[in-house]
């Protein structure tokens, strides 16, 4: 083995400077798909991550008749248009272990704000932010119990019988859980970071395949080139067991030092990466790093699934070691192929809005997969079609090339056709982002209880006065809970329906804002008077409509980033390898293009027939992925369809287009070189 | 004779070794080999006249006109379309049909597609290929590869065919065919034929043999004998006075000459 091992090292080695180019273009290949791998790794982890330190904000009641430690209370509170997550915590048995990121137990009295809460608190005026903290501020949070390094969070202790500790649930379970007595404080991870990481895993599934199909194809590539190399081992008598340890110990070799590169690669990229916003912030670098664990396990997989694809892509040589000296013309795909993918179609109306994440994953992998199978069949269907009706040469040799090898031809399009399946699948599904932002965000709303409305109203009114906020107070709804109602701003500069706060008071009918449109917000004057107002009704903050559509917005803001990120990925992955398959294109056909180059063919129809060779099935098969993408969206469609991700969609089609074309032409050059000088033998 | 191509005075260097050292050769409407061991600057020489290479020195003419100074593209456009060329090996696309393999020449010269199969096929037949005009390169054999390179050689009409060892993977008697067919069909198409050989044998064929050793011209061989100028062949290359060529054994009769679709026009 060793013999062998050594060997294929020398026969690297000396494969000359195109051979060295080749295998160049194969670890560049490798490196970029290692890269992009380890992202899509890192992104899981990171959101699980997330979701393992925002946990102990999720109490989750003690069992009966187990001993509570502690009283656990969670708020959201807003800064501008941020969230606050505020914490209270009353300690119940001593000796507990303290929440994380916090070096001890918080004593009633005392706060922990997260560095960016403590920035923030300094940089603007205490009545809009820190007068709401009048406890002493004890330390700082650390990061293991942050969502992300800008997410802001005050921890605050309480004395157990404090009325934020004996507060009843808040009106709106979105923006805060009521007071839990807890056995310690681990939590459950929320709802929404178990959203994020079922979406993740999604993207992680629509990142992933293309990244193996890519993987593969630089396999092949390596082996393309070596073909006429190992047939001639062969031939003098190399068994076929050699002739595969050779041939995957030569792809290992490149793959390894390429998958190295692109774990360095991806390391230098992290500090980038963690600038990327997600659900409000961006992320530690350490979020980003898949650990030694998940970095070896892809360091070592990676080689390893080059060589089994280059061992596959030798099948035929080992066979027939005539199999690559002669050319035949090659069976026909099989129909087999295109079943495959309707089978796997079939499956898509099977889903719904209500499955599993897994299932999902699972069903868009092999919708994936099955489009990767059924890809070269219908690039040797669109060769046959070509050359039957081609009036040019460059048609002609397009057409034949395509019947000719339409794994190669597929090779060079699958990148664009996989994004095109993303660009469909997500593009047709993002909600429409009309339909939230326009939300009222001067008028706060509290809910009180009925019986205190008037004396809660009066007080309102003179902490609001106290703040110098100018703003209209009064009480809507009816029954047992009523909501107070602040409309910052309206005495001010409202004219006539402007009330000032001492007068504007019992039985107005014109809510706040009323007839003159959302009202736009001093939003240092709702944050003066949101903090004015704090404590009011314990346990609840006020909150203005944009407040409560903040979910939604982030969310929808979180769909677009997501689907940037995953596209832009798919972008990278499909025009590196469009660009690698056709150099390597031009280099495996390089005897060729010379000879007939020096028969006098002019190099604009060589490149013409390569670019027919790549676009005409681009065309097809980027427009055949985008309409399954679409109806693997169908069922999860909600709302109408959306402009916005259609435009999206159009856009990367334009890119995927322009991309492949361009990396199609950055090879036109060493079309030039391996043919400028047709009679190299100075014989 | 009337000079079709001359080369004079011709000199290239590749770095510090000189390939050819003013080499002169004027070829008219006859077969010409040229020979010499490898390394000797034979290939170069054809490389030069076919203008594929611009000389260092010397000069190049087609019909009286200069090739050496010509642009690439010019030159590009002459190789299509007044040169033909057929090599040892990989000089057929193989994903393409015979037929139109030999078309793409016509195709590359503005012919529409029917029609340049429509000519293509004509030879297909005197070749003795027919029923092969359907099969890839790849299913052909070595000897039936050479004879669809010499028809696509010869399909645009060319002044000049240039070969460099057009037998030199081929086995004794198919050489001898292809290079029967070969001279015969340049002949029978008033095309002159510059063959580049290290082998006797096949220099035998053509009508005089040029020797080139070091970069320089040693001597000009005699024509070949026996044989009248309108091509009628008499069934092999003459290999000595009284001796019968190696492959006298494997000419085959009617000459080729009389049904080549170039013959008749």
């Amino acid at each position: 083995m060793s013999g062998t091992l050594a060997l294929s090292w020398r026969l690297l080695r000396g494969g000359g400077r195109r051979g060295l180019l080749g295998a160049g273009l194969t670890a560049v290949a490798v490196a970029v798909s290692t890269m992009l791998l380890l992202f899509a790794v890192s992104a899981n982890a990171a959101f699980q991550g997330r979701a393992d330190r925002e946990a102990w904000r999720n109490p989750v009641a003690a069992g009966e008749g187990t001993a509570a430690a502690a009283v656990q209370a969670v708020r959201r509170d807003y800064v501008r248009d941020r969230y606050v997550t505020v914490v209270d915590v009353a300690v119940l048995k001593p000796g507990t272990a303290p929440p994380p990121g916090l070096d001890r137990l918080p004593e009633p009295g005392e706060v922990w704000f997260s560095p960016a809460l403590a920035e923030l608190a300094r940089g603007l005026p205490a009545g809009e932010l820190a007068d709401r903290f009048p406890e002493r501020i004890a330390g700082t949070v650390g990061d293991e119990a942050l969502v992300h390094p800008g997410e802001l969070v005050a921890v605050r202790g309480q004395a157990p019988d404090s009325p934020v500790m004996t507060a009843v649930a808040a009106a709106d379970p979105r923006t805060g859980t009521a007071p839990k007595r807890v056995a310690g404080f681990t939590g459950s991870p929320t709802p929404d970071a178990q959203a994020y990481q079922a979406l993740a895993l999604i993207a992680t599934v629509l990142m992933v395949v293309p990244l193996l199909v890519f993987g593969g194809a630089a396999a092949r590539l390596t082996v393309a080139r070596r073909d006429q190399r190992l047939a001639a081992l062969r031939l003098v008598g190399a068994t076929p067991g050699q002739v595969v340890a050779m041939t995957a110990a030569e792809a290992m070799i490149t793959a390894a030092g390429g998958a190295l590169a692109g774990a360095v690669l991806y390391g230098l990229l992290i500090p980038v990466l963690t600038r990327i916003e997600i659900a409000g912030g961006p992320w530690f670098a350490s979020d980003l790093w898949p650990g030694v664990p998940y970095t070896s396990a892809v360091l070592a997989a990676v080689p390893l699934l080059v060589g089994l694809s280059a061992v596959v892509g030798l099948r035929r040589i080992v066979v027939s070691p005539l199999g690559v000296a002669r050319r035949e013309t090659p069976p026909a795909m099989r129909f087999v192929r295109v079943l495959a993918l309707l089978a796997a179609l079939a499956a898509v109306p099977a889903l719904g809005a209500g499955a599993a994440a897994g299932v999902v994953a699972v069903v868009l992998g092999l919708v994936f997969l099955a489009i990767n199978l059924a890809g070269p069949w219908v690039v040797g269907m669109i060769g046959r079609i070509t050359a039957r009706t081609a009036r040019g040469p460059a048609g002609l040799l397009a057409g034949r090339r395509l019947t000719d090898d339409p794994r190669a031809a597929w090779r060079t399009v699958s990148g664009v056709a996989m994004t095109g399946f993303v660009a469909g699948f997500i593009g047709f599904l993002s909600p429409a982002s009309g339909l939230l932002g326009d939300a009222d965000a001067a008028t706060l709303r509290l809910s009180v209880p009925a019986a205190q409305a008037s004396r809660l109203t009066a007080e309102a009114r003179e902490r609001l006065s106290a703040a110098d906020v100018a703003a209209r107070v009064e009480v809507t709804g009816e029954g047992g809970r009523r909501i107070l109602a602040v409309a910052v701003g309206k005495a001010a500069g409202d004219g006539g329906k402007a009330a000032r706060e001492d007068d504007g008071t019992s039985g107005g009918p014109a809510r706040a804002g009323g007839g003159a449109g959302p009202a736009r917000a001093d939003a240092a004057a709702v944050d003066r008077a949101r903090t004015a107002l704090d404590g009011l009704v314990p346990g609840r903050g006020a909150t203005t409509a944009a407040d409560e559509d903040l979910p939604g917005v982030l969310l929808l803001a979180d769909i677009g980033t997501g689907t940037v990120v995953v596209l832009t990925v798919s972008f990278l992955v499909a025009v590196v390898s469009a660009g690698i398959t056709a150099a390597s294109s031009v280099l495996d056909r390089r005897q060729t293009y010379a000879l007939l180059r020096l028969a006098g063919t002019p190099l604009k129809v060589l490149d013409r027939a390569r670019r027919a060779e790549t676009l005409i099935p681009l065309a097809v098969m980027g427009g055949g992925s985008i309409a399954v993408g679409v109806f693997c969206a169908l069922p999860f469609s909600v709302s109408a369809v959306n402009a916005g991700g259609m435009a999206v969609l159009l856009v990367c089609v334009a890119l995927g287009f322009a991309g492949v074309a361009g990396a199609g032409a950055a090879s036109a050059p060493l079309l030039r070189s391996v043919t400028a000088d047709p009679a190299p033998r100075p014989d | 004779m009337n000079v079709v191509l001359e080369g004079s005075g011709l000199v290239k260097r590749f770095g510090p070794a000189v390939a050819l050292a003013g080499v002169g050769l004027a070829v008219g409407g006859e077969a010409v080999a040229i020979m010499g061991p490898s390394g000797s600057g034979k290939s170069t020489l054809l490389h030069c006249l076919a203008g594929i290479m611009k000389p260092d020195g010397g000069e190049v003419r087609l019909l009286g006109q200069r090739v050496d100074t010509m642009r690439e593209r010019e030159r590009s456009a002459l190789r299509r379309t007044r040169f033909g060329f057929v090599f040892q090996f990989g000089q057929l696309l193989p994903e393409l049909p015979a037929e139109e393999n030999v078309a793409l020449p016509l195709m590359l010269g503005g012919v529409r597609r029917g029609e340049a199969v429509r000519r293509a096929r004509e030879w297909f037949g005197p070749l003795g290929l027919g029923g092969m005009e359907g099969r890839r390169p790849g299913e052909l054999s070595g000897g039936q590869a050479q004879r669809v390179a010499i028809a696509r050689a010869l399909v645009t009409r060319p002044a000049v065919v240039f070969a460099d060892e057009p037998t030199g993977a081929l086995d004794q008697a198919t050489g001898h065919d292809t290079m029967r067919l070969l001279v015969e069909a340049t002949r029978g198409n008033d095309a002159s034929l510059v063959v580049v050989t290290h082998d006797p044998q096949v220099a035998r064929w053509c009508d005089r043999t040029v020797e080139v050793r070091d970069g320089r011209v040693l001597a000009g061989g005699p024509a070949r004998d026996g044989r009248d100028r309108d091509g009628r062949d008499r069934g092999g290359p003459h290999a000595g006075p009284g001796a019968p060529g190696p492959y006298a054994g494997h000419a085959q009769g009617e000459p080729v000459t009389q049904v080549l679709p170039g013959a008749d026009r």
